[in-house]
């Protein structure tokens, strides 16, 4: 047998006790446990779901362009004419101006929305590279009128199954129709579940959106130092124009995010105090059994530190399981079942969105925040409570 | 920043060392206050014990500091996806005067918790205690330490807004002259490399020549040599073997590699270093201890332990930190 | 010498209004492989006499060497290795762990030694055996019969080979036939050498043959008739 060092085997021995005390008090513990993981399992679907709707906020904010442009009337949004572009050719730094047409359309027989999205993709930046976000297909080319991609949930409400094509119909309910050139892929579902992407002169064909007008204008700014300067110019050439900045879109998104993550933290937060409190209670409240039991321990020879080493590795073993418990719960939930009782709280445009599957990406920094959420708190409101029933006096086992 | 799970996660852990550390130092007060070890009153009684508080909520404040300190740092990882400009840690740490700082005090916490429970084991294996009144004259000089920490902390975080524009590691560590933000300068590769390898064989064979035989000034040597290789080790960490672990010439970052991406090869790293520094260093700060009454013999038992734990963690190191440069080499440029 | 006792003094919550002198400047020595009986009154300071040969605290004044160490001023943490070194208890409730196997029972002061649960094992078996309670091992201390029980806590008060084995009141539980082995028990352990103090009114304990002297305690002081 290989040696093993006393100092080792001696912290092995208290480990071993450690598990035989718990298992003695399986009803007291099992209870502390149960509620600690609940306290976790609801930190880590938040954490997982927070981690999961960022990452979903990046890839928005990946492919929005730097400045938006949109034609405002009487406070409200109406079409941009495209003529509005080359009064903007002045502005130096400008890249790229594409015309787009964002809607969505309401399907009254399956009551759902569309995200209806028409651009030149092949005039953006990095338009090239969307074609790898398809699982077949290209995107609609300029000449190629009457054809769109389609999201994977689109093609589900709209019952294709393996059918090319598919009827929309116009403001004045006659009927246009569309050959499917293309399938989003899976990998992209939170952007693209429910959108339509078709050509610019289709989409103004569907919502009936005058000639050479479009919803709004997309700016591609080459310097990103320079995206301000030339937003105010923007506004300064088109005063009837809203100019809307990633950075202001992005900090607007931020503000609602952060405030509900931080509203949901604190809400847990409070759970987790009124774990700590019950921690603190279970722990100190020594019931005449457990003291008569230490005062034995010490009087046979167990040091206060010991008694001390066997109430960490309780604590330790209890709240190591109830992470492993809590966080495996978590992931499940996140993963499985969508979140299901924290996406309400969270999610405050799945109003608009249809439903998509949250993949949670776990990396040790995620556990981490979680482990300091919760066991941290944990071990140390037991610190204080262990230490006290560790100073019971050994000659309490002999009066 | 507040209203974020990790500036809260943040608080949280530094405000629970904080309450930690107090109630150690309300026992290091009482201790240093009615400490006599040849009354029997009722108050000595209880002193003793509190003596096993203070000394485990030191060794949970060293735990949980260890924990904060990756916190922080994957903490600021995060941050730097809102801090226009910050690509890493680096950027986000950088995004105000106080993030460096904090880190700093926060690495010398480790270090002196650490040495404060070193400094208690000595102690009480001598049936005098004789290290009481220093020991916990040491805790009391700690507390600022903890203040300091807690508060560098929450300005980090109170000050950082995603609207500083703020430099990334390619620029602070980076051999490009981009700008004049260049931290670290004038070191060529191969003399870095030398200078590594060179104090690792140094310091591995002084650490060999003090267990065969114990001399002190090679063991003062010994302890300073580690002060400069923890120096060293950085350095070369940030400037050259970062860059063959990205596999990318100008990447030099010391907190990318603590990310999944790298197999959180950084935390190998800085787990051998930082503990390997620690054992080293205390070689040598034991040394006064041994005239006190009864404890020569432990403190040089705990010199020997502590020689040999710094010297495995040197080797692992070593291994470590060359594989991804062998690894390189080896493989002619392709890895 | 083994226990050597020199105007040992203990005086509880000194300096309080509560203050009460337990046992007041006893003097006393105790060979080795000898057999004493404690007698005296609850009260009469035989508890905190028999705490103070046991290691479980210091005197206040005087001076109490325990094989070899003298007890004064010695921090609680240096008591509690001496004591698990050096003393073997038996209780007068046998304060035995109840939903605790016997086994482990036994090996309970091995714990914090670091020694191995193999040894462990073997160590206890061995005493089992001695003690003809091996069929009992992994039954609950608490489930097993008053006598078995006290044989459980002989072989824990013996598991660490300690020289000198303290026992209060042992037979206070026991009926006359039980307590008459449990003496037989001792005897025998004397003659393998060990130094046993046994604190009891029982007149079977104190009338036994092995018994070397008989030391009564009244009012904190040894009473000599």
């Amino acid at each position: 047998m290989a040696m093993i060092p006393k100092g080792l085997e001696k912290q092995l021995n208290t480990l071993d006790f450690a598990l035989s005390s718990l298992w003695r008090r399986k009803l007291k513990n099992l209870g502390i446990m149960m509620v600690f993981s609940l306290v976790i399992f609801l930190l880590g679907s938040f954490q997982m779901l927070t981690g999961a709707l960022t990452s979903s906020a990046d890839a928005v904010l990946e492919n929005t362009p730097e400045i938006t442009i949109q034609k405002m009337s009487a406070g409200r949004q109406e079409a941009i004419p495209q003529t509005y572009i080359k009064k903007l050719n002045s502005i130096y730094g400008i890249r790229a101006i594409i015309p787009r047409v964002w809607g969505y359309y309401f399907d009254e027989s399956t009551l759902a929305n569309f995200t209806v999205l028409a651009l030149d993709h092949n005039a953006m930046p990095n338009g090239s590279k969307l074609n790898l976000t398809l699982s077949d297909g290209h995107f609609p080319k300029k000449t190629e009128t009457g054809t769109a991609v389609l999201g994977g949930s689109v093609q589900d409400i709209l019952e294709l199954g393996d059918r090319r094509v598919f009827s929309l119909f116009r403001p004045d309910l006659s009927l246009k129709s569309f050959q499917v050139v293309g399938i989003f892929s899976k990998q992209t579902d939170l952007l693209t579940n429910d959108l339509i992407v078709m050509n610019v002169d289709d989409a103004r064909d569907l919502f009936a959106i005058p000639t050479s007008h479009v919803t709004d204008l997309c700016v591609y700014v080459a310097n990103p130092t320079e995206i301000e300067t030339i937003a105010k110019k923007i506004a300064g050439l088109l005063p009837d124009t809203r100019v809307l900045t990633k950075s202001q879109i992005q900090k607007t998104y931020q503000v609602v995010f952060s405030w509900r993550s931080g509203f949901a933290s604190i809400c847990l937060l409070t759970a987790l105090v009124a774990f700590a409190i019950l921690a603190w209670d279970k722990a100190s409240g020594l019931s005449p059994e457990e003291k008569r039991e230490i005062g034995i321990l010490k009087i046979l020879g167990w040091e206060t530190g010991d008694i001390l080493a066997v109430r960490f590795w309780e604590s330790t073993l209890v709240s190591a399981l109830a992470f492993i418990i809590g966080c495996t719960a978590a992931y499940i939930h996140v993963a499985f079942f969508d979140a299901s009782l924290l996406k309400p709280v969270m999610v405050g445009w799945s109003v608009i969105h249809p439903p998509f599957k949250l993949l949670p990406t776990v990396t040790l920094a995620d556990l981490l925040l979680i482990f300091t959420f919760s066991v941290l708190p944990y071990l140390g409101a037991t610190v204080i409570p262990a230490w006290r029933c560790s100073t019971v006096p050994p000659d309490s086992a002999i009066r | 920043m507040f209203l974020n799970s990790w500036s809260l996660g943040l608080t949280l852990a530094g405000l629970i060392i904080l309450v930690l550390g107090v109630f150690a130092c309300r026992t290091a007060i009482r201790v240093l206050r009615h400490w006599n070890p040849s009354s029997d009153t009722n108050l000595q009684i209880t002193l003793e014990n509190e003596i096993w508080l203070a000394s485990t909520l030191v060794a949970y404040g060293l735990g949980f500091q260890i924990l904060t300190l990756v916190l922080f740092v994957l903490a600021a990882d995060t941050f730097c996806q809102v801090i226009v400009g910050a690509m890493c840690a680096t950027g986000a740490l950088l995004a105000n005067n106080f993030g460096m700082p904090a880190l700093l005090v926060k690495i010398a916490g480790v270090f002196l918790y650490g040495f404060w429970i070193v400094l208690h084991k000595l102690d009480i294996s001598s049936e005098t205690y004789p290290l009481v009144k220093i020991k916990y004259i040491y805790l009391l000089l700690i507390l600022p330490l903890l203040f300091a920490d807690i508060t560098l902390q929450t300005l980090y975080i109170a000050f950082l807004s995603p609207d500083i524009i703020t430099s990334c590691c390619a620029v602070v560590f980076g051999s490009s002259a981009e700008t004049g933000r260049n931290l670290i300068v004038g070191f060529s590769q191969t003399g870095l490399l030398f200078l590594y390898y060179g104090s690792i064989i140094v310091l591995a064979a002084v650490g060999i020549i003090l267990l065969k035989r114990w001399l002190l000034p090679l063991a003062v040597v010994f302890s300073a040599g580690w002060l400069w290789f923890l120096g060293v080790a950085t350095v070369a960490i940030i400037s050259v073997f970062s860059s063959y672990i990205y596999a990318m010439p100008y990447h030099n970052c010391p907190f990318c590699i603590l990310k999944p991406e790298y197999h959180y090869i950084g935390f190998a790293l800085y787990f051998t270093l930082i503990p390997a520094a620690f054992f080293g260093l205390s070689t040598a700060l034991v040394e006064p201890f041994k005239n006190r009454v009864d404890l020569a013999g432990q403190v040089t038992k705990y010199q020997r332990t502590a020689i040999k734990i710094s010297l495995i963690f040197l080797l692992l190191l070593a291994a470590i930190s060359s594989y991804h440069y062998l690894l390189y080499k080896i493989s002619g440029g392709e890895s | 010498m083994l226990i050597e006792l020199k105007d040992t003094t203990k005086i509880y919550n000194q300096g309080k209004p509560n203050e009460v002198t337990a046992l007041s400047d006893v003097s006393l020595r105790i060979e080795e492989q000898t057999m004493i009986c404690l007698q005296g009154a609850s009260g009469s300071g035989k508890s905190t006499l028999l705490a103070i040969m046991g290691c479980v605290f210091p005197p206040t004044s005087g001076s109490a060497a325990i094989a070899g160490k003298q007890l004064s001023r010695m921090p609680d943490r240096f008591l509690t290795i001496h004591r698990r070194e050096t003393i073997g208890f038996i209780f007068q409730q046998f304060n035995l762990l109840p939903r605790l196997s016997v086994l482990d029972n036994i090996t309970l002061p091995l714990l914090p030694l670091g020694i191995s649960p193999p040894e462990r094992k073997a160590r206890a078996r061995k005493l089992m055996e001695h003690l003809s309670i091996s069929h009992r091992e992994s039954f609950p201390a608490g489930q097993i019969s008053g006598g078995e029980m006290q044989r459980v806590a002989i072989a824990r008060a013996l598991i660490n080979n300690q020289p000198i084995i303290l026992a209060d009141e042992p037979t206070a539980h026991l009926d006359s036939r039980l307590s008459m082995e449990f003496m037989q028990i001792m005897a025998d352990l004397k003659k393998e050498g060990k130094t046993i103090i046994i604190a009891s009114h029982d007149t079977l304990v104190s009338e036994h043959p092995a018994i070397d002297k008989i030391i009564n305690i009244k009012d904190g002081r040894i009473h000599v008739p």
